[in-house]
């Protein structure tokens, strides 16, 4: 296997390597030369992490194979300024508070140093362009232009440096103060570590087999051939936890791999450590399972009929949690009302999709302590769990949290880390295992999607009477948050509005679909969705402007909530009549009156995308210099 | 016009911090050599800006930078227990927990300073990395502050636990305070729909958010942008599919997320209605911020080129299909007018 | 994960061929790579273990870019990129810019190269319509009895269905020739889920000349991709154009003509729809840019803007 020879400079140093020639760019950068800044968001040329200059090109290093950079000059994000220092253009990127989670920030601020050089007078428009090949899933963008704007203008000086500077506060009234990020720095200059790009000395790493079925019984499973193979150091099945197993955020109904069946396509059955991570993907193949494919579930409604397949022997009915909410006499409600209004709302599973893949480290430390390093959003719960099932005292066990490459709910599960940990304690040596992005896409959990029937009485003048909401969830294959995600999302269901008579219903049910879990806003998002469509066509069979209708039902200061809960303080009408007025709102029942109304266009709105803004002529630098 | 623009608005509301449980969060505090500040808690910064907003708040409460705030790493061996980063809990539960420790950490050095300075505690005033006695020629620099206190065998230091006082809901009418505190939002969405091709751009959105009280404007913003986003991914593009169970969109390349090019102007107002339950007001912002931007962008496509979007994500050729059959209806119902 | 035992980069085309004959069989070509390492991975292809990586992208033959009077040379191996920041480029062949622009991002464009995307031939493939519409000829070559024997066939003949090619196992695409059509009004639309990296549902590139008058279509290339397995060149359509006056009637009925075309295997219903507001829109844009303006019915041109 000839390596191939790489003679190179980068970051203005000199090297002469040789790699195997199967390595990316991306791996020659962050593996072998240690610059982690450089990141591997999804390895198949989509989300722009991994952008490095080669000869002064902006190209995406997951889809370079590393020889071509034989000869050629490389910059990376930690190249970009001095040790200690950054770049003005970084600095922007502080100021504007462009960064967040900051793990597609490197690439960002590599694509948005290309595009200024491509053209240091580039307007919005253009900038946005230039960024398009950059996937941003915090900051929503916005941000992001702000601070390349900025840079250009303090570049070109139109904006004096001083516009770079956090502002002053001697009074100390830093709350309310737009200070500048803490963390922005280490993240802007490439020099935060997240879990994949944390090494120890002697790592393994890890490989994770998985289930090929939906459902299925496991009948058997031999490692002794990936055991047997040279360069592996360790395996692992369910047969290797020494506690009590399953975890879960609110029920423990989820085995740290497959225990006597698999639920989910995707599901983790044996994982496998080499120093090597290729030995490790290899071996996979050499585990032999045997399966016996049992009839599977993929719709709620199908899994919650007599006689569906039951994923869990602890709910044989497949349901994971109903949430019942019930407010005064709803066929009385009805009775009332002057209008009824049903339709059916439904909303499909999504994908968290933050920038870092789920990755972690872990080690058993010279106390005996089983320490895992993990972007985890809640180690206090792990923690707990996790001790459990490896049978250790809660402090001998530690969770240290990584840097969070985005989370939004998908990484509250404890889905990797009990792997992590048994394999650590299994060869006595630092794991760490990073996903490709199609296993984060593939295997995690998503948000609960959802089918709500909505039945709504209103009086003519837009009083609403009574509200009639069932929602019925897919939860997939585990629990995870389903129960609470069901909770929340029928406490919230009716909306902020005053109603006599209320009857929510939640269900949350087992099938075997990829687990929905956490994710931000937690079922709020689902059922909202459908009450606050279900009010705009309220509006138009009653002739009334959608402000009005909300403003008619809201509920005000000293309102009982649909739990029967008093609220001092309710800041609704003073929200309706701030967007009204921000948007310039112009009154009218929801018809659909676009092409009539008056309101449109201007402050506010960015213009419509056609793409070319390069191409126009007005695009590149203007003849006369600005001062 | 093939283009057409329309416009649709929604409301939300939420609740703070844990559901239907009660929820807690602890933290401690010491102002440290040189007038720094040493914050350790169980703060898990998922990029929403938490560990900034909680140096803003330890610097005002102790009278020091935010520049000079260390916080601590999230360990559960070395920091104490703060629960985890969702429910948009944190700048509640841990901005509190961390004011009122910063509080007592604070009032550990003004009891060794008013002792010294021979003033009543109550006048004494820190700020910015100062501290001194109002009405009086007292003041010195914090470091010097911390280091007259190590030298009387003082380190000031504090402590505290936030909890809240909320209940589990009744199993058969589900009756309960699941939160103690609530926020309210609204957002207008103008878009704009190609007739031809069903392809939805939003061009503008207005949210106005309760937040109980703005820590860091700017980061108030940065939640609610990057929050309309990811529900406009879901509204307009975002679709996990699978199959008998397997994932047929199992890469970024079928499983799309908004681009650069996608996203529209967001204007943002910050609404405070304080909390008045907690020692500094907060409430929160991370996930409110993406529940009316969906269904504001429905009614807004309804307004625009009349088609009802019930089910998501308003794909191109959903949005086409409607306006195809919306036609053919009007055209049948003039024909047989005719 | 694609793995390999050993990475090529021949010199020149005698150097690729003599590696291709020395592990035939157990090699694959790649030029940009931007095609081959998305596919060798889970979910696609998974992972993919090739003995020999044949790297052509450093030939100076396939590096060749040249306007050469009514022709214009491609090597395989110029990145997409060129069509936006080669003005000689744009000129001869106008509607690549605008299909540039739209293709995936500037990173990709700067290493994803002509060849290869032709190579790849996906049906969604948005850069081959517009070459078509150019009248594009694949250069082919292949060493046969120590010689390199040379053909060229065009680009619609060339893409036989999803991932096939006339391509034989011996032989490499050197490049493109394709007409020069400097001063024809270009468009090029499509439709997508999102604005930027989409892979395209329909795509159609149209260009047009107009004769002296300025009331009649002089010269239409017309070509689509997406509704079939490969992209179509609409030789009917142009010559419908081209065989009476200039109206928006004429337009109108043009547009009609493809949706019979459409049999994709999905989406068929939403791609006929959009067939014909396309071809409206990109008739008329085109014909604007070759100047005749004045011709268009107002109503016509509003209610596709």
């Amino acid at each position: 296997m000839p390596d191939v020879r790489i003679e190179a400079t980068i970051n203005g140093r000199r090297i002469a390597r040789n790699a195997k020639p199967h390595l990316r760019l991306l791996d020659f950068l962050r593996d072998d030369l240690g610059h982690t800044g450089t990141k591997e968001g999804c390895g198949a040329g989509e989300c722009g992490t991994c952008s490095v200059f080669v000869d002064g090109v902006l190209l995406k290093s997951c889809l370079v194979p590393a020889a071509k950079a034989q000869g050629t000059t490389i910059e990376t994000v930690e190249g970009l300024a001095k040790a200690g220092e950054l770049s003005v253009l970084q600095q922007a990127f502080h100021k504007a508070g462009a960064s967040q989670c900051g793990y597609c920030i490197p690439g960002m601020v590599m694509a948005a140093t290309a595009a200024l050089r491509a053209n240091p007078f580039a307007g919005r428009e253009e900038i946005k362009e230039r960024l398009g090949g950059n996937i941003c899933r915090c900051t929503g963008y916005q941000k992001i232009f702000d601070a390349v704007e900025l840079a250009r203008d303090v570049t070109n000086g139109r904006r004096p440096a001083s516009a770079l500077a956090e502002e002053d506060q001697a009074d100390g009234a830093f709350i309310g103060a737009n200070v500048r990020r803490l963390d922005a720095p280490s993240k802007v200059s490439g020099a935060l570590k997240y879990a994949g790009d944390m090494v120890m000395p002697h790592m393994l790493h890890m490989a994770v087999l998985r289930s090929p079925h939906a459902h299925a019984r496991i009948v058997s499973i031999d490692t002794s051939q990936a055991e047997a193979m040279a360069g592996v150091e360790g395996v692992i099945t369910c047969a290797d936890v020494p506690g009590v197993d399953g975890f879960g955020v609110f029920v423990h109904d989820q085995p740290i791999m497959a225990r006597g069946k698999v639920r989910y396509v995707g599901e983790q059955v044996a994982a496998v450590a080499s120093e090597d991570p290729l030995i490790a993907r290899r071996a996979l193949a050499k585990i032999k399972v045997v399966y016996e494919p049992l009839p599977a579930v993929f719709d709620a409604h199908e899994a919650m009929k007599s006689g569906a397949p039951a994923l869990h022997e602890y709910a044989p009915d497949n349901l994971v949690k109903h949430i019942p909410i019930r407010v005064g006499d709803i066929a009385k409600g009805f009775a009332d009302s002057d209008l009824i209004v049903e339709e059916t709302y439904s909303t499909q599973q999504v994908e968290h999709a933050y920038l870092e893949p789920e990755a972690g480290l872990a080690y058993v430390d010279h106390d005996g302590v089983v320490t895992i390093l993990s972007p985890s959003q809640n180690i206090t719960h792990h923690r707990h769990m996790l001790s459990r099932i490896i049978a250790q005292p809660i402090n001998k066990v530690r969770f240290i949290m990584s840097p969070v490459g985005g989370g939004f709910g998908g990484k509250e599960d404890m889905v990797y880390q009990g792997m992590l940990a048994l394999m650590a304690m299994k060869t006595r040596r630092p794991v760490r295992l990073v996903f490709t992005r199609e296993e984060s896409i593939i295997t995690t959990a998503k948000r609960h999607p959802s089918r709500t029937t909505y039945k709504m009485g209103l009086t003519r003048d837009g009083r609403i009477t009574a509200v009639e909401i069932t929602m019925i969830s897919d939860g997939g294959a585990y629990g995870m948050s389903t129960e609470g995600v069901m909770r929340k999302a029928a406490i919230l269901a009716a909306g902020p509005y005053a109603i006599p008579n209320v009857k929510v219903d939640t269900y949350g049910v087992y099938t075997n679909n990829t687990p929905s879990g956490a994710f931000r806003s937690f079922g709020a998002l689902q059922s909202q969705f459908a009450t606050e469509t279900h009010l705009d066509i309220c509006a138009e069979k009653l002739g009334l402007d959608p402000f009005e209708i909300r403003r008619i039902n809201a509920m005000r200061d000293g309102a009982t909530t649909h739990t029967k809960q008093t609220l001092k303080s309710v800041s609704l009408t003073r929200a309706l009549d701030a967007a009204e007025k921000a948007a310039r709102w112009e009154a009218g029942a929801p018809i659909s009156r676009g092409t009539t109304r008056s309101d449109l266009g201007g402050e506010g709105t960015r213009p419509s995308c056609t793409l070319g803004a390069r191409l126009a002529p007005s695009a590149t630098r203007p003849k006369s210099e600005v001062a | 016009m093939a283009k057409r623009r329309g416009r649709g608005v929604a409301a939300c509301w939420y609740g703070i911090a844990r559901t239907a449980t009660v929820d807690r969060a602890g933290a401690w505090a010491e102002i440290d050599d040189g007038g720094t500040a040493k914050i350790v808690t169980g703060v898990t910064e998922i990029g929403e800006g938490i560990l900034t907003v909680l140096a803003q708040i330890a610097a005002q409460e102790l009278g020091v930078r935010p520049q000079d705030v260390t916080i601590g790493d999230n360990d559960t061996a070395r920091s104490p227990e703060a629960a985890h980063a969702g429910a948009t809990r944190q700048t509640y539960m841990i901005g509190n927990a961390v004011a009122l420790a910063s509080r007592q950490a604070r009032a550990a050095l003004v009891e060794v300073l008013a002792k010294h300075w021979g003033v009543d505690g109550r006048s004494i005033k820190t700020a910015a990395g100062e501290a001194w006695a109002e009405g009086t020629n007292h003041k010195m620099p914090m470091g010097d502050a911390v280091h007259l206190a190590k030298s009387r065998g003082v380190v000031p230091l504090g402590s505290a636990s936030f909890g809240t006082d909320t209940t589990g809901l009744d199993p058969v009418d589900g009756s309960g305070r699941p939160w103690q505190a609530y926020v309210f939002g609204c957002q207008v969405a103008e878009v704009e729909v190609d007739t031809l091709t069903g392809e939805v751009q939003v061009l503008g959105i207005w949210a106005v958010h309760d937040v109980g009280r703005a820590v860091n404007p700017r980061g108030v913003e940065g939640q609610i942008e990057g929050g309309i986003v990811q529900a406009l991914g879901q509204g307009l593009m975002e679709d996990y599919r699978t199959v008998n169970g397997h994932a047929t969109t199992p890469n970024l390349a079928k499983y799309i997320l908004p681009t650069s090019l996608d996203v529209p102007h967001v204007t943002s107002v910050i609404l405070e209605d304080p909390d008045p339950i907690g020692p500094l007001g907060v409430k929160g912002i991370g996930e409110p911020a993406m529940i009316p931007t969906i269904p504001a962008v429905m009614n807004a496509i309804y307004d625009a080129v009349g088609v009802r979007i019930t089910s998501l994500p308003a794909t191109p050729e959903k949005v086409l299909e409607g306006i195809i059959a919306k036609a053919s209806r009007a055209k049948a119902s003039r024909m047989a007018a005719e | 994960m694609l793995i390999c035992d050993e990475y090529l980069m021949p010199a020149s085309l005698d150097e690729a061929f003599d590696a291709m004959s020395a592990h035939r069989g157990q090699h694959r070509i790649i030029a940009g790579a931007t095609d081959t390492l998305p596919w060798a991975r889970e979910g696609r292809a998974g992972d993919v273990e090739v003995p020999v990586l044949i790297d052509v992208s450093k030939i100076p033959e396939l590096n060749e870019r040249r306007v050469d009077g009514a022709h214009v040379r491609l090597g395989a191996a110029v990145p997409i990129q060129r069509f936006l920041d080669d003005p000689a480029l744009a000129r001869a062949m106008p509607v690549m810019p605008q299909c540039a622009v739209w293709f995936a991002d500037d990173q990709i464009r700067e290493t994803a190269t002509i060849g290869g995307n032709v190579i790849n031939a996906s049906p969604a493939a948005d850069g081959t319509p517009p070459l078509i519409a150019h009248g594009a000829r694949v250069k082919l070559a292949a060493k046969r009895g120590g010689k390199i024997e040379r053909r060229k066939v065009a680009l619609s003949d060339f893409i036989l269905g999803p991932g096939k090619t006339a391509l034989q196992d011996d032989e490499l695409m050197v490049g493109l020739e394709c007409d020069a059509l400097p001063g024809y009004g270009a468009s090029f639309e499509k439709v997508g889920h999102r604005r930027s990296l989409v892979i395209s549902l329909v795509c159609l590139a149209v260009l047009v000349k107009l004769d002296a008058s300025k009331q009649r279509i002089a010269d239409a290339r017309l070509a689509i991709g997406g509704i079939g397995p490969v992209p179509q060149r609409l030789s009917e359509v142009e010559t419908f154009l081209c065989a009476g006056p200039l109206t928006a009637e004429r337009l109108e009925q043009a547009a009609d003509m493809p949706v019979a075309l459409v049999a994709s295997r999905s989406r068929q219903e939403y791609r006929r729809e959009v067939v014909r507001g396309f071809m409206l829109r990109a008739l008329m844009t085109a014909v604007r840019h070759a100047g005749g303006r004045d011709i268009l019915a107002p109503e016509l041109e509003a209610a596709y803007a």
